[in-house]
């Protein structure tokens, strides 16, 4: 009886692979291989930056980079061979695009938060500008005409842009006709529409048309333009998630097409269309072209949508930035506080909604 | 009745589509008119002529340029992030830089610009006093005035900052959909990351990947007000001096003539520069969504 001892498989170029064994403890010459890899480009960079003439743009970008990479490639392939060189440079590649991109993002919520609350008072949340120019100071004068602008003309783009997009999203998941493919598209290349094409178009519109001038409707209907897609496409998300069951049994039990909709879909759905309701306000709320070509600007409060042009915010930013009176500037940067405030609690409340609770049944 | 009217208000979006290309394209038709193929083909904004001509090359040209600018800071930068966010960093780590990009992705436009003017182009300028003294020769970095104001550069920077969450949300989303299969796989037969990378997951999410960076494409095409502040607007064509103050954007053009405009004549010519706007914005949002789509089917 011969027993059949197994034999491995020859490689054929006779290199056996050694496993990698990822999960094991990581030697000590490898720690002590990144330390140093971090730690000698830091401290000749920083050496040069402070004791050396040449400018910190330069020591970051044609020394400390390069310098950390070459380390890195020294570490990696002392630890492991010459595979781990290639690993070891786009790791600190990833790495420096991350610290770029944090840093990008830190520096404008800094900025704004440091430079903005100079501004941000009560009384700048609640005035408006009447009597107030560039160089008046900071002790007057606020956003209040830009906030009731800007709440108004988003009044009217949700009026508008909100059935349309919740109806867009049931025909997509509901009534499933022959176009939904087309529709679909549609909607996505609506999305591509650059918001400063939305407020020329409604502009085209009122000026040949005469029907209405700049005012808050037509600042509406622009930001009902961009608005438009981010409800539908979030609200037929949304809509995809509400298990068969409702729909089906609400039409066994001899419900209308129509009515299972209203009655059963949407409501199952609610918190989630809330939420694509709050991300297309939040999409449109700061955009600015739109409105500074259809809705224009005014010092005073207006009320009337149908009325004269109207303030709001991001136009009020708008008109502030590149005013050569540091007073301006600053309320520039608080109303852009105060509008990413809003934009955060806007991001904030949709995200809290949109968490789980989508279609009970499940 | 009802799915009458639920179809009815889904086509509403063609029908704004169209009649954006109409109204506009009826514009355009009569600048057409009056200007001859020369509103295209050459540059110049005279409103003193009767009528006035004009000509938007340099703008068309320029808004192309600022975007390659923007993608060639953009793409490396949004890729790597990506990678690390999907690959490198631990979940946790993750998650919170997903959110931060998300956030980046939020701010509106003209606070970037505010920021961009007063926080962003003060080092710019000096970046680039550098690059025009060391690198000078390369014709790209020539600067012959040493004014590093409203150059092709910042304004480029800027919109890849705009770019940069737009593709790494895409290009993020696309490789954490590479099946985990198949990079244990890899790395169980010894690929490294890079190995890993090359062979699996850039192969996997390439479609998704050139449908982002398209995506951000059409947002910096389209992008008008953070460009209207850091971008000094010039009517001759700034061929490729992109550190040399003086550039072309279309949606830029746009807004900076429309606060003085002087008649309907000059308003017709801007229409006009706005239907072409959108004819290019629409064309590679369209591409880069078929991109986008067909990816995502080939992975279901």
């Amino acid at each position: 009886m011969s027993t059949i001892t197994y034999q491995a498989p020859l490689d054929p170029e006779g290199v056996v692979q050694t496993p990698q064994r990822p999960w094991r403890h990581k030697p000590r010459s490898f720690t002590r291989a990144v330390a140093l890899a971090v730690v000698i480009p830091a401290v000749i960079s920083a050496a040069l930056f402070f004791f050396s003439p040449i400018p910190g743009a330069i020591v970051l970008t044609v020394i400390y980079f390069p310098l950390q990479m070459l380390a890195s490639g020294i570490a990696a392939w002392a630890t492991r061979g010459v595979r781990g060189i290639a690993d070891s440079i786009i790791i600190v590649n990833a790495i420096g695009s991350t610290v770029f991109s944090v840093v990008v993002l830190l520096s404008l919520l800094g900025s704004l938060v440091v430079r903005g609350l100079r501004a941000l008072s009560p009384h700048f949340i609640y005035q408006n500008s009447v009597f107030i120019n560039p160089s008046t100071p900071l002790e007057y004068g606020g956003i209040g005409h830009a906030l009731v602008g800007t709440i108004l003309v988003v009044a009217i783009a949700s009026l508008v842009a909100v059935p349309i997009g919740i109806a867009t999203a049931v025909y997509i998941t509901e009534v499933r006709g022959k176009a939904v493919p087309y529709v679909r598209f549609f909607v996505q290349a609506m999305s591509g529409v650059p918001s400063v094409v939305a407020g020329l178009f409604i502009l085209t519109i009122a000026v040949s048309t005469g029907w209405f001038s700049q005012n808050a409707l037509a600042g509406g209907l622009a930001y009902a333009i961009l608005m438009l897609p981010t409800v539908a496409r979030t609200a037929e998300e949304v809509l995809k998630l509400i298990p068969d069951e409702l729909r089906t049994g609400a039409l066994a039990l001899g419900s209308t097409r129509a009515r299972t909709v209203m009655r059963v879909v949407l409501p199952a759905a609610k918190t989630g269309i809330i939420t694509a309701i709050l991300l297309g306000i939040a999409r449109v709320i700061g955009e600015t072209a739109p409105l500074l070509l259809a809705a224009g600007n005014n010092d005073g409060t207006v009320i009337n949508p149908f009325g004269q042009a109207i303030a709001s915010i991001p136009v009020y930013i708008f008109n502030n930035v590149a005013v050569p009176y540091p007073d301006a500037v600053a309320r520039a940067w608080g109303a852009a506080l105060a509008l990413m405030i809003l934009i955060a609690v806007l991001f904030t409340l949709a995200r809290v909604l949109g968490r789980g609770r989508v279609g009970r049944a499940k | 009745m009802f799915s009458r009217l639920v179809t009815g208000a889904a086509f509403t979006s063609l029908i704004v589509l169209a009649g954006i290309a109409i109204f506009l394209g009826v514009q355009a038709v009569s600048a057409f008119q009056t200007q001859g193929l020369d509103f295209i083909f050459s540059t110049g904004w005279d409103i003193n002529t009767d009528p006035p001509t004009a000509g938007i090359w340099g703008m068309l040209y320029g808004s192309v340029l600022l975007a390659v600018i923007g993608l060639v800071i953009a793409v490396p930068v949004a890729l790597m992030l990506s990678i690390f966010m999907v690959f490198i960093a631990p979940r946790k780590l993750s998650s919170v830089l997903t959110n931060l990009i998300d956030l980046l992705a939020a701010i509106p436009s003209v606070i970037i610009g505010l920021w961009a003017f007063y926080i962003l182009n003060p080092p710019a300028e000096q970046w680039q006093q550098l690059l025009n003294q060391y690198l000078g020769w390369i014709p790209i970095f020539q600067n012959t005035s040493q004014n590093f104001s409203g150059t092709p550069f910042i304004a480029g920077l800027v919109l890849a900052i705009m770019m940069i969450p737009i593709i790494t949300s895409i290009s993020r989303e696309v490789m954490s959909r590479t099946p985990p299969d198949l990079v244990n796989a890899a790395e169980a037969l010894g690929c490294s990351l890079w190995t890993m990378l090359r062979y699996v997951a850039l192969p996997y999410g390439r479609g998704g990947i050139v449908g982002g960076v398209m995506l951000g494409l059409g947002r910096a095409l389209g992008e008008t007000i953070a460009v209207f502040f850091v971008l000094k607007l010039t009517f001759e064509t700034n061929w490729y001096h992109i550190i040399e103050s003086g550039g072309g954007s279309i949606a830029t053009l746009i807004v900076s003539r429309f606060g003085e405009v002087s008649g309907p004549e000059e308003l017709n010519l801007l229409l006009a520069a706005g239907f072409f706007l959108f004819l290019g914005t629409i064309g590679v949002n369209i591409v880069a969504n078929l991109i986008v789509n067909r990816t995502g089917r080939l992975q279901k």
